[in-house]
């Protein structure tokens, strides 16, 4: 699952000026965005330059068996050219990367986090995998990422008319959690001690 | 095989307080998911009902369930599922299912686990490759090591200088990144290059959550267009869509399988040495759910005997050498108008010209036209939602006024109000077209539906335009409606105004490995290999062709076998050589199926052969439209599973 970007298209063409590229398109995790059009777009024109040796459109290149038996009917392609350019997450740059060790590899895509990790499906919903699970003390709104300063102990004090005064498009966290604890009748959960957020993460301890 | 799972159990002195002041628990597990799929359930559960118990609290029961953060089926499994006397809700899963389940609980709702906290890891596969999606990639700087996620510092601008003998001086385990890129980078030769790069800055404000959350949500909602699940395969219809129908010459030898529908094989009339004409019937239906074949060509039956078939391995077929004159059998002639005709007539016209459903299933189209409750509403198919095929496309385009003719003898047959046909915008130019030659028609509508696999299925095709939801098991008549495909209207349209029965049928002829490509008037019993001979055979080898299109088609291992009422396509694309790896239970093929089954354990207890397990979890409702194997990460060939444990559960009856 996994939101990726195109890099500006300077930086792009900087990475393949007056070179043989030979093009990987990952299509897996199929609908979470990958920028088909614009690289589409950006991928025809050097086909039309005769700058490609080759594109290979498929997907789940994290899945490295598949990925390997997959590239290995382009291996001629590949190493007729200069640089491999990747579009894919950066998993997946990584994978093909460590594959062709002794090729250049290249990211044309920037790779953002969603909100959340991977569950099934990228609802609403978002938990920062904080290791500490706060929902016992909020009625089940998470204040990590629920509240825009990820506070732990009540409302900053800063919300106008019920919106966060950091981003004014999202209302603040902790009302809802105040509204939310009085709807289930818990309100008296608030007068739980002081918490303190520990910031290791599970590696660490 | 790393494993991610995602949550674990608080500890036992903050569960102690946790349900200190709290009684009566109903308890609700997540199966979790992005691990190897080897156990249905997690002992979590288990073990914190015992610590429960022990401290002396009563569980008014516990659930246990598979991707909770999937709100929909979430929703649904939860109806009525906590019982009466239930006080709190306790849930252990990530902080995710937690959240779904106290949005939808209306009780009090408790976290038992904490989520666990591992940074840098994205993508499906299980791997080792950990990717902090930074919004920045240095992998092009660096050899394609990532210098984020790698570094325990995770510096950009080269080592710290801490690391001893290659060991990070952070953690003595790992190795030290910077040392890694540079051996990449040596061994590529591009030192030069790096050391020539400008210092890198780490821009934290690329983030950008609200694109980001936008992304996701218009993602969702054309997930969630018209009915649940579904994907967007590539259309690739542009080799053919736009490419006009030609006839096939007359082929100089047919094979007529006396099956091409589903029920029982016609019988022949026919012998050996017989004289036949075009339309003359070779076959009559064997029982109620059948139908009669027809010859496609005047000429001498040369055989009748087991031949190759595209579905099922082999079928008596009926060979008939043509003598290339095309005489009319006498009983093709024009039935009286569509005014004239009774509904019972309609019904025996559809039957006795053999006509079955033409997009693939080949059900009976005159049983379909005797439903046993009231229908309002006939829903033409015009969704074509198969990559490639441009067959009923052609159809809606070249034979419009049949097609509007087939759907009024439809709508006469059954009794019904209203007509639909429904197209996905795709194909602009036959909504166009078909929206303005019903303009004046008051029982006739089209629908414009947004592009979605399988959206042409009955089912999805009924909720996406009436809402209306077929139970499982059951009928699209249960919930007052017909299906009809567009080539099957077509079809009926024939056989009324000019008598002539179910002989022949479009066809495509497509795929990247198709020398000419394009859409064809073909008739039945014709050799598939002359078909594809004739659009100057394939390309190169290692060529895979179907019958039918890519997601749904029938693999032809010998394309020596005949069109038949049901082939609306034949495909040869490239082989995807690509090997079933373990489930990971990613959840995707959950995500994406239309009828709201679990497609991994189908995989799983087919493995086990587990009948008894893939009849509850209702294998009979998989309708094989594909989409779970599409998107599977690691390419299981659920449909096969999923095939063999439907004929074993009919076997248990």
């Amino acid at each position: 699952m996994l939101i990726t970007q195109l890099k500006p298209r300077e930086t792009i063409e900087a990475l393949t000026e007056g070179k043989k590229v030979f093009i990987i398109n990952c299509h897996g995790c199929k609908e979470v965005h990958f920028p088909v059009e614009e690289a589409d777009e950006l991928q025809k024109a050097w086909t039309a330059q005769g700058k490609v040796t080759g594109i290979l459109t498929t997907d789940y290149i994290c899945n490295q068996e598949n990925m390997e038996l997959r590239l290995r009917k382009h291996m001629e392609e590949i190493q007729a050219a200069d640089v491999v350019l990747v579009f894919s997450c950066g998993v997946g740059v990584q994978t093909i990367a460590a594959y062709l060790e002794e090729k250049k590899v290249c990211a044309a895509c920037d790779t953002c986090p969603l909100p959340g990790f991977q569950g099934v499906t990228p609802l609403e919903y978002k938990c920062d995998q904080c290791g500490e699970c706060y929902l016992n003390l909020t009625g089940g709104i998470c204040p990590i990422t629920a509240c825009s300063k990820s506070l732990v102990n009540g409302q900053c004090g800063g919300a106008k008319n019920g919106r966060c005064e950091v981003d004014s498009d999202m209302e603040c966290g902790w009302e809802r959690i105040y509204r939310r604890l009085a709807q289930i009748g818990r309100l008296d959960v608030l007068k739980c001690p002081t918490q303190v957020r520990n910031f290791a993460t599970d590696d660490d301890v | 095989m790393e494993n991610y799972t995602k949550y674990r159990l608080k500890n036992n002195d903050e569960l102690a307080s946790v349900l200190a002041d709290k009684d009566n628990l109903f308890i609700i597990a997540c199966n979790k998911c992005f691990k190897e799929f080897e156990t249905v359930d997690e002992p979590e559960c288990a073990e914190f009902e015992k610590f429960a118990a022990e401290q002396g609290k009563t569980v008014t029961g516990t659930a246990r369930v598979d991707f909770l953060c999937n709100k929909i089926q979430t929703e649904r499994k939860l109806q009525d599922l906590i019982p009466e006397g239930t006080e709190n809700v306790f849930v252990i899963s990530c902080g995710l299912g937690i959240q779904t389940v106290a949005d939808l609980a209306g009780k009090p709702v408790y976290a038992a686990s904490n989520s666990l906290n591992y940074r840098g890891y994205h993508g499906m596969a299980l791997t080792q490759k950990k990717c902090d999606a930074c919004a920045q990639c240095y992998l092009n700087i660096t050899g394609g090591v990532c210098p984020i996620v790698d570094c325990s510092k995770s510096l950009v601008n080269g080592q710290c200088g801490g690391a001893k003998n290659g060991k990070c001086e952070v953690d003595s385990s790992k190795d030290c990144a910077w040392e890694k890129i540079y051996q990449r980078l040596e061994k590529q030769g591009r030192l030069e290059e790096f050391l020539q790069q400008p210092v890198q800055l780490r821009d934290y404000s690329k983030i950008n959550f609200k694109f980001v959350n936008e992304y996701v949500k218009a993602i969702r909602a054309e997930r969630l267009e018209g009915y649940y699940g579904g994907v967007h395969p590539l259309e690739r219809k542009e080799y053919t869509e736009h490419m006009a129908l030609q006839r096939f010459p007359d082929p100089e030898e047919v094979v007529i399988p006396l099956s091409m529908h589903a029920g029982a094989p016609a019988n022949p009339v026919v012998q050996v040495g017989d004289t036949v004409k075009v339309g003359q019937k070779i076959g009559e239906a064997a029982a109620f759910i059948s139908s009669p074949v027809h010859s496609s060509v005047s000429g001498t039956v040369t055989a009748i005997e087991e031949r190759g078939h595209a579905t099922r391995g082999t079928c008596l077929s009926v060979v008939i050498k043509s003598d290339g004159k095309n005489t009319l059998h006498e009983s093709v002639k024009p039935h009286k108008s569509l005014e004239e005709l009774t509904c019972d007539e309609i019904v025996e016209i559809v039957k006795e010209a053999g006509i079955v459903g033409m997009g693939g299933a080949g059900f009976p189209t005159s049983v379909k036209l005797k439903p046993a409750k009231p229908v309002d509403t006939i829903l033409l198919n015009g969704c074509e939602c198969e990559p490639l095929l441009t067959a009923d496309h052609r159809v809606l385009l070249e034979f419009a006024d049949d097609v509007i003719y087939g759907l009024q003898a439809i709508l006469k047959a059954v009794g019904a109000e209203k007509g639909v046909i429904v197209i996905e915008d795709n194909k602009p130019d036959a909504i166009q077209l078909m929206t303005e030659k019903t303009a004046d028609l008051d029982n006739i509508e089209v629908v414009t539906a947004k592009t979605k696999y399988p959206q042409g299925a009955e089912k999805m095709l009924i909720k996406r335009v009436t809402g209306r939801k077929v139970p499982s098991g059951g009928l699209p008549a249960d919930v007052g409606c017909i299906v009809s495909n567009i080539s099957t209207t077509k079809a009926i349209a024939d056989a009324i105004l000019t008598g002539m029965p179910l002989i022949e049928r479009v066809v495509t002829v497509t795929g990247e490995r198709v020398k000419n490509p394009g859409n064809f008037i073909v008739k039945i019993g014709t050799n598939t290999k002359d078909l594809i001979e004739y659009c100057g055979g394939v390309t190169g080898d290692d060529v895979t062709i179907k019958a039918g299109g890519p997601m749904m088609g029938f693999l032809l291992t010998d394309t020596n076998v005949p069109i038949m009422k049901g082939s609306n396509g034949i495909i040869a694309v490239d082989t995807d050589h690509t090997v079933e790896q373990p489930c990971i239970k990613c959840g995707r093929c959950m995500d994406v199926c239309p009828m709201e089954l679990s497609p991994l354990y189908f995989a799983k207890f087919a493995d086990e052969e587990n009948w008894q397990g893939m009849k509850e979890k209702n294998v009979m409702d998989c309708i094989e439209c594909r989409c779970c194997e599409y998107i599977c990460s690691s390419k299981i060939p659920l449909v096969t599973k999923i095939k063999a444990g439907k004929n074993a559960v009919r076997g248990m009856k």
